[in-house]
Parts: C-alpha cells; sequence; structure tokens
C-alpha cells in the first residue's frame, strides 16, 4: 500500500477517477517536484552567490514563485489522490443512500468553493496587474494567478469524482484502511524500504 | 448580496457562525482547507469586505519566506528515510540505554530525541519506530497498546526539539523569532523525553534485561551515525553563527543528504529521488493548503474583533496575570488540540494569542514555547490524536486501547506544561545566550553586552 501512495497516478480510488484525467495527475505530480527541486536549487544559489558577495536578489522572487505555485499545485493533484487532512472518516464508515448524500454534499461544498476562488480569484489576479514585485517589478499577477488555475483542477477532480460516485457507488475497498493513518505515513514508509 | 447581508449579524454572531459552519463541513468530512475556505466566505457575506480580497488573503498567507523552512524539514525527513541511517542511530540509542529496565522502551525515547534533531515532523518517527523498533518490543512481550502509547507520545519531541514545524508555523505567522523558538523548545522537549524514559524505568513493562554495551560497541554505533547526527549540528549552527535562516538551514541539511549522506549509504538511491521530490512537493503542500486557508479565517477572526471578545472572557476568568492567562489558553488548546490540527489552529488564534500576550505582559516566546507544548500533547490525545492514531494502527492495536495506555502518561506532558509555564527564566534561558534578540534584548548602547526585559 506505501508503495501504491508513492505511484504517480494513485491506483486507490480507481472507482472515482477517469483514465483520461491520470495524465493530468501525473503531470500535476511531476510539477510538485519541479517545484521544489527548483526553489531549493534557487535557495541554494541565494545562499551561494551571496556568501561570493554577489547576491542574485531576483532569486528570492524565484524561490517564492515556485514555492506559492508549488502549494497550489500540489492542493489540485491532492484533491484527485484524496490526500488532503480531514478531521475524521466518519463517511468512509458509512454506507449505502447516507454515504452518497454525505458524500455528494461534502463534494458539492468544495465545488461551490472551487467555483467561487476560480471566479473571484480571477478577478482578484486581474487587479495584481497593477501591484508590482520588487526588484523585478514584475506584476503580482504571475504569483496570484495560479489560485483559479488551482482551482479549475478542483473543480474537474471533483465534478470527476462526483459523476463517478454517483455511478459507481462511493464505497471502495480502501474503506478500511485507515486514510489519515496512510496519507501522512506511507510517503516515509515506502521510502524507508 | 454583500449589502443585503452587511451589518445583518453582530461580529460574535458571524464568529460563531463562520466557526460552526468550518466545525459541520469538517465533521462531514470536507478537507480541512475547504472547510476553513467555505466558512469564511460564508462569513464575508455578513461584513462590508470583499470576495477578491479573501482570495488574496488565501495567496498571502503562505506568500513568507519563512514558512518555505517546512518543506525542506519535510524533504529532510524524506531523504532521511532514503538514505537508510535509520537502523544506525537506533544502534547508537541501544548501546547508551539499551541496558536499563525497561530497554527497548528507553532505546525508543532516546531515539526519538536524535530524530526530533534531524526532522520536524513527528508522524515521519512515528511511523519509523513502528516499523524498526515496535516489531522488537512485540516480541520481547512489551504490551502493544504500551508500544502504541510510548512511540506516539516520545515521537511528539520532534516538534519541540529543533528544527520544529510547528515553531516555523508560529514563528512565521506571529511574528516571533523562529530561531528563539527552536531553542526554548529544547527544555520542554527534553523534559518530555527524560519524563518517559523515567516512566519506563520504573512504571513501564521490564522486557529482556540485556548486557550493558562496552566502549568499544558505543565508539563503534557513535562512528556509523556520525554523518546523519551531523545534521542538527548544520541546522542549529548555521541558524546561530548568523550564517543561514531557519529556511536556508533546511536546505543546507537537505543538499546535505543529497551529496553525502545518499551517494555514501545508499547510491543506487539516486535513482528513487525524483519520485522523493515529487512527494515531498505534495507532502508540503497539505499542510501549507491548510496554512492558506487557516490564515484567512485567522484574518477574519481578527477583522471581527474575536481577540477583543476572547480575551475579555479570558481575562475575566485569569485577570491579567501572565501564569493565569497562560494556563486559561492552555486549557483551551488542550480542548483545541482534541479536535484541529495544530498548524491551522496556530493560525487561527494567532491573533488572539497575541492580543493575550500583550495584555499579560508575556513575552512572545514564552507564550510561543507554551502554546507548541500544548498543542503536541493534543498529537496524542483523542479524537484527533494523530501520532496516536498513526502508532496504534501500525503496531496493530486498537485507538481505545492505545488511549487507556497513554494516560499516565498524560502525567508527563501536564508537569512539562506547568513547568514551562512557571519556570520561564530556565526554559528561555537558551535562546536568551545564544539568540539574545529573541527573548527582546537589545544592545547596550556602550557596544558591549545586551540589555534584557526583566
Amino acid at each position: 500500500m506505501a508503495d501504491d501512495l508513492r505511484s504517480i497516478v494513485l491506483p486507490r480510488h480507481r472507482h472515482l477517477k477517469w483514465k483520461t484525467f491520470d495524465p493530468l495527475e501525473a503531470i500535476l505530480m511531476v510539477l510538485c517536484g519541479v517545484c521544489i527541486f527548483m526553489f531549493t536549487l534557487a535557495v541554494f544559489c541565494d545562499v551561494v552567490t551571496r556568501s561570493l558577495g554577489s547576491p542574485w536578489n531576483w532569486l528570492q522572487q524565484v524561490t517564492t514563485a515556485f514555492f506559492t505555485w508549488g502549494v497550489f499545485i500540489g492542493m489540485a493533484a491532492a484533491t484527485r489522490r484524496n490526500d488532503h487532512f480531514y478531521l475524521t472518516e466518519i463517511t468512509k464508515r458509512m454506507k449505502g443512500l447516507p454515504r452518497s448524500v454525505i458524500e455528494t454534499l461534502n463534494r458539492l461544498i468544495v465545488l461551490v468553493v472551487a467555483m467561487l476562488l476560480i471566479w473571484f480569484g480571477y478577478q482578484n489576479a486581474m487587479l495584481d496587474l497593477g501591484s508590482f514585485r520588487m526588484p523585478s517589478l514584475i506584476p503580482l499577477t504571475w504569483y496570484t494567478a495560479i489560485v483559479p488555475l488551482s482551482a479549475v483542477l478542483i473543480f474537474l477532480f471533483t465534478l470527476e469524482q462526483l459523476v463517478n460516485g454517483w455511478k459507481h457507488g462511493f464505497e471502495g475497498p480502501e474503506d478500511m484502511d485507515n486514510i489519515v493513518v496512510d496519507e501522512v505515513v506511507a510517503p516515509v514508509l515506502g521510502a524507508s524500504k | 448580496m454583500i449589502a443585503m447581508l452587511n451589518g445583518a449579524l453582530s461580529n460574535g454572531a458571524i464568529l460563531v457562525l463562520m466557526a460552526c459552519l468550518f466545525l459541520v463541513f469538517g465533521y462531514m468530512g470536507v478537507p480541512v482547507s475547504f472547510a476553513l475556505i467555505a466558512g469564511v466566505f460564508v462569513a464575508v457575506q455578513f461584513t462590508p469586505i470583499s470576495m477578491q480580497s479573501m482570495v488574496g488573503q488565501l495567496f498571502h498567507g503562505i506568500d513568507s519566506e519563512a514558512l518555505l523552512a517546512v518543506p525542506f524539514f519535510l524533504l529532510v525527513g524524506e531523504l532521511m528515510a532514503s538514505s537508510d541511517v535509520v537502523q544506525r542511530m537506533i544502534r547508537l540509542a541501544q548501546t547508551m540505554v539499551g541496558h536499563l529496565r525497561g530497554g527497548l522502551a528507553q532505546v525508543v525515547t532516546l531515539f526519538s530525541m536524535f530524530f526530533a534533531g534531524i526532522s520536524g515532523s513527528s508522524t515521519a518517527d512515528v511511523a519509523v519506530l513502528s516499523r524498526t523498533v515496535a516489531p522488537q518490543m512485540d516480541a520481547e512481550g512489551y504490551d502493544r497498546a504500551f508500544i502504541a502509547a510510548l512511540i506516539a507520545s516520545a515521537s511528539t519531541m520532534a516538534n519541540l526539539i529543533p528544527p520544529s514545524i510547528m515553531a516555523i508555523v508560529y514563528g512565521a505567522t506571529g511574528n516571533v523569532s523562529i530561531g528563539g523558538l527552536f531553542l526554548a523548545g529544547v527544555v520542554p522537549g527534553v523534559l518530555i523525553g527524560l519524563g518517559l524514559m523515567v516512566y519506563s524505568y520504573i512504571w513501564g513493562p521490564v522486557g529482556i534485561r540485556k548486557q550493558r554495551a562496552s566502549f568499544a560497541e558505543f565508539a563503534t554505533a557513535a562512528k556509523a551515525s556520525a554523518l546523519p547526527m551531523v545534521i542538527p549540528v548544520i541546522i542549529m549552527g548555521g541558524i546561530l553563527s548568523g550564517g543561514f535562516t531557519p529556511t536556508e538551514a533546511g536546505m543546507v541539511a537537505a543538499v546535505y543528504i543529497l551529496l553525502v549522506l545518499i551517494p555514501i549509504y545508499r547510491p543506487r538511491h539516486v535513482f528513487e529521488l525524483p519520485r522523493d521530490f515529487m512527494h515531498a512537493g505534495l507532502l508540503y503542500s497539505l499542510p501549507l493548503a491548510a496554512v492558506a486557508a487557516a490564515s484567512t479565517f485567522g484574518w477574519m477572526v481578527a477583522f471581527l474583533r474575536g481577540p477583543d471578545i476572547v480575551s475579555t472572557y479570558i481575562t475575566g476568568i485569569a485577570g491579567t496575570s501572565g501564569p493565569m492567562i497562560m494556563f486559561s489558553l492552555v486549557v483551551l488548546f488542550v480542548i483545541v488540540g482534541d479536535f484541529l490540527d495544530a498548524v491551522p489552529a496556530i493560525i487561527i488564534f494567532m491573533p488572539i494569542i497575541n492580543k493575550l500576550t500583550e495584555v499579560g505582559n508575556i513575552n512572545p516566546l514564552h507564550m510561543g514555547v507554551v502554546i507548541i507544548t500544548t498543542l503536541v500533547f493534543g498529537l496524542i490525545t483523542p479524537p484527533y490524536g494523530l501520532s496516536l492514531l498513526v502508532a496504534s494502527k501500525y503496531v496493530g492495536v486498537g485507538f481505545g486501547r492505545a488511549v487507556v495506555r497513554s494516560l499516565p502518561l498524560y502525567g508527563v506532558f501536564f508537569l512539562t506544561i506547568a513547568f514551562v509555564v512557571l519556570f520561564p527564566d530556565i526554559v528561555l534561558w537558551l535562546p536568551k545566550q545564544l539568540i539574545p534578540e529573541s527573548v527582546g534584548c537589545f544592545k547596550a548602547p556602550s557596544g558591549t553586552g545586551y540589555i534584557c526585559p526583566p
């Protein structure tokens, strides 16, 4: 199971997924890796150039760009992989119609939040065309545009789960697992093999 | 809609509505980040605040250089597990305390102290111990519920002994020195460790008594784990020398593992590194998504004058005495920590913490370490004790039984929290010596020494 969770496209919750979106999940996971690698590299270069006495100030902008984009890309990827933090797993113990109703409600809430993030995130990004980041003076929009973009993906993935949940049922073999445990720990366990 | 609903509810009512919506959505099974944002979006309708500005706050909540340290310390944990050095550190702990009564229980606690100096994540500690020492303890006849309780309790030290992800989040959002919080966490971290060792020695299972390791065995084990044990030196040395910020120290530790530990201990793992990065990339986005959402929630709490409402209530009970205010917050955060993850809890309650720090004339660093120590206790309390959930799952024992076996260990945490509240001079001694500015000291005009607040 731990190895499964380290897969680029998660094999779990298959009944809630369309194969068409698998490449998208793979791309998002690769982008997550690229973001953390790039801002690690940027901080490394920042320390090195500063130690050499000729700091590249623009590196800090690169760092924060990859960092913030990474968070929102990860947020979208986590939506498809059902990897977000949850307060409870009560729904996983439910079956039949009550389960479908609660799962549907949960996803409708996420869909509404995603729609609001798309619309107001877009407006916010447009407003940010008038705000600039020092020292390169690039518009803040380059940073904040990721919010509506991520929300579009969150909307798509939630819709995918909703449609497939109604088609095939929300219950799956993964319900037997302690999701909180697996999501947090499995990557570490997989890596330590 | 804004014009229609603006002013329809009092600030207090909006706060209650926002909090209730978050809890209802969260306990229905909506992911924490979305439950927080949903609560905020509804609350915004009753205020003159625009939705765009709240979406902007979502972004600005994570647009912080200090928070960059979080992914680095998660990456360090991921890479440490990959570089196969954990067994070496366990062996070192065995040569040091394996001969004592309850030897493997002592090893669990000491190893957790070592690991806490490298990783800032309690769950990584639980994962490693559940896989390595727990089966040995089971074979030696230790009660599984005790194994889970001890591993979970010991893992909490990862969030106290530097580097600590909770300290990074607290420092970044509360404008408190992260280096200072790292150092101030040492005393409660070590106290919890010692408390667990004393408990295991006196009241814990005996286990199989082993011979004391010879000095040669200790020296061999120390040599074998010398390279990974350099990491805490790199992290704290870099920060204390002023060479690095906590973020840069995390990066240097990650680069050290990539360029030194993995090539030496597990060269073939180089091909797995892209996967490590992808997973570390996903892993860091999870708490930071919660940070982003919680920052909008915290912003609304501040806007709605939540700090004034709560501080009036708390000072009504505790007065303006610093220790009484801190004890009141301890009670509040023990309850909060039972239901909510520590990271969003810190951010949501930060405006209230700041207000009460001011009212009680408390050193912000002292308040920070009290809150963090209280929140780590939430990792082993039901119903949302994440470390205990993880440990009981992997040790193979019911969560309820693990909770019952944890109850005596709660005493260690209560004593530690009380100590941290009542003896600020001892807790803040280390940061005062090494980073005086972090406790509010400033350089004397004469140029020699520091002038510190009483």
